[in-house]
């Protein structure tokens, strides 16, 4: 009787732990550069995304700057106006929070060359023929691909989506590992308590 | 149920952890040291529990099993919890480590309310009647953890009765469920194993006699 009840109490846990895909309770949220502007999505690990969820936009001392939603899909954009880092702060009720943190250097390719063609503009004129022969041919290559850019660009993201999202699921799997592995600590502290509680009692 | 990093003010962390504290220091200090393995199966079963997940509404909500918990452990449900959780937060991020005082305390307050509360009718009934105080306890627990975390999201700067409508209604089918299982698990122990209830009732004497009896 009493092996019986010993073999159901281990078997409730192991039961729990065999009933996968065990699906992790938290705020799945990214964002990256597509074309000019950020793209983002807000999500749970379980796979449901954030629908119409009203994101607020920040700088980096907590200013808000800006706001944007999440769509159907549960994803968003956002379109950036200066090189600085955004910060992506949704509150989804209920103790759930999103913090996405993008840094400067993140920000959408055309926005970052868009902020470094000033600083490198008024050197040019200034300098002698040789680095200006150098750059020319630099410039024209990305004015005649400008066109094409953005559809490389599309092209990129699109192709990169997919494994965005992988990562993101693979990130958030609870392996059977993990969990055995915090079975295996619950029981050695538990030992261990037991242990100490036992020789407490000893020299009692 | 878990509460993240970053969603709650420091007060209410602060607060939190010190409930923990005390009620971990509580329940190490009544804990009979036959209890211990239970506590253990218990904290292993509240660690795989959470994994269990149903998506309702914007939210996903998981077993939380801390009516039996408390039930069968009184205040050790403390440690029991706070291990599991520890645990859940280093290995898959659920939660944080710096709000972990916060949802043990929002999940093992509620544990011992149902044990005071519910408690006597399981150690002094038939094991139906026990049944049906189990499935009151399991039901009872979550809503006061509901209860609990809208508290703690209100004095972070929510609003309390939309917070607490949200965090309750998507906790309803949770209740039902924790009712039938905590029902089937007093069931259960009281047929097989009775003394798991009996022993705790005067927790530090009860122990020994219990030990005595079956050697």
């Amino acid at each position: 009787m009493k092996k019986t009840f010993t073999a159901l109490l281990v078997a409730l846990p192991l039961a729990f732990a065999g009933s996968l895909p065990a699906l992790a309770h938290k705020v799945v949220a990214g964002a990256y550069a597509s074309g000019d502007h950020i793209e983002g999505e807000i999500g749970f690990s379980d796979g449901t995304m954030a629908k119409n969820q009203p994101i607020e936009v920040r700088s980096e001392d907590g200013t808000k700057i800006g706001e944007t939603r999440t769509n159907e899909d549960g994803t968003f954009t956002f379109k950036p106006t200066k090189k600085m880092v955004y910060i992506f702060h949704a509150d989804m009720g209920g103790g759930h929070i999103a913090n996405i943190r993008m840094e400067a250097a993140d920000l959408p390719v055309a926005f970052a060359s868009d902020a470094a063609a000033p600083a490198s503009a008024p050197a040019t004129p200034n300098a002698p023929a040789e680095p200006a022969k150098a750059a020319a041919p630099a410039a024209s290559a990305t004015r005649m691909s400008e066109s094409e850019r953005d559809l490389l660009l599309q092209a990129v993201s699109n192709e990169i989506k997919p494994l965005r999202k992988e990562i993101i699921a693979l990130k958030e799997k609870d392996s059977l590992q993990s969990i055995l592995g915090g079975l295996g600590y619950i029981a050695g502290l538990f030992g261990l308590w037991f242990f100490l509680a036992a020789r407490r009692r000893g020299s009692n | 149920m878990h509460i993240v990093d970053g969603a709650l003010s420091a007060p209410v962390i602060v607060v939190g952890s010190a409930i923990t504290v005390a009620g971990i220091g509580l329940g190490l200090r009544q804990m009979p040291m036959e209890k211990i393995p239970a506590a253990g199966v218990l904290s292993a079963t509240f660690f795989c529990a959470s994994l269990v997940h149903m998506s309702i509404g914007p939210s996903s909500v998981h077993l939380i099993i801390n009516g039996l918990a408390g039930l069968v452990l009184g205040w050790a449900a403390f440690p029991a919890l706070f291990v599991a959780l520890l645990l859940q937060a280093i290995f898959f991020g659920f939660g944080g480590l710096t709000v972990i005082g916060v949802n043990t305390a929002d999940i093992a307050v509620p544990a011992v309310i149902v044990y005071y509360l519910c408690r006597p009718g399981i150690v002094g009934s038939s094991p139906r009647v026990a049944a049906i105080w189990g499935g009151v306890g399991g039901a009872l627990s979550i809503a006061l953890t509901t209860g609990c975390v809208a508290l703690a999201l209100s004095f972070s700067g929510e609003e309390f009765i939309p917070a607490a409508k949200l965090v309750f209604f998507a906790h309803i089918p949770i209740m039902a469920i924790e009712a039938v299982l905590t029902a089937a698990a007093v069931y259960l122990i009281r047929r097989v194993k009775p003394e798991l209830f009996g022993a705790l009732a005067t927790p530090l004497d009860a122990a020994r006699p219990l030990g005595v009896q079956k050697s």
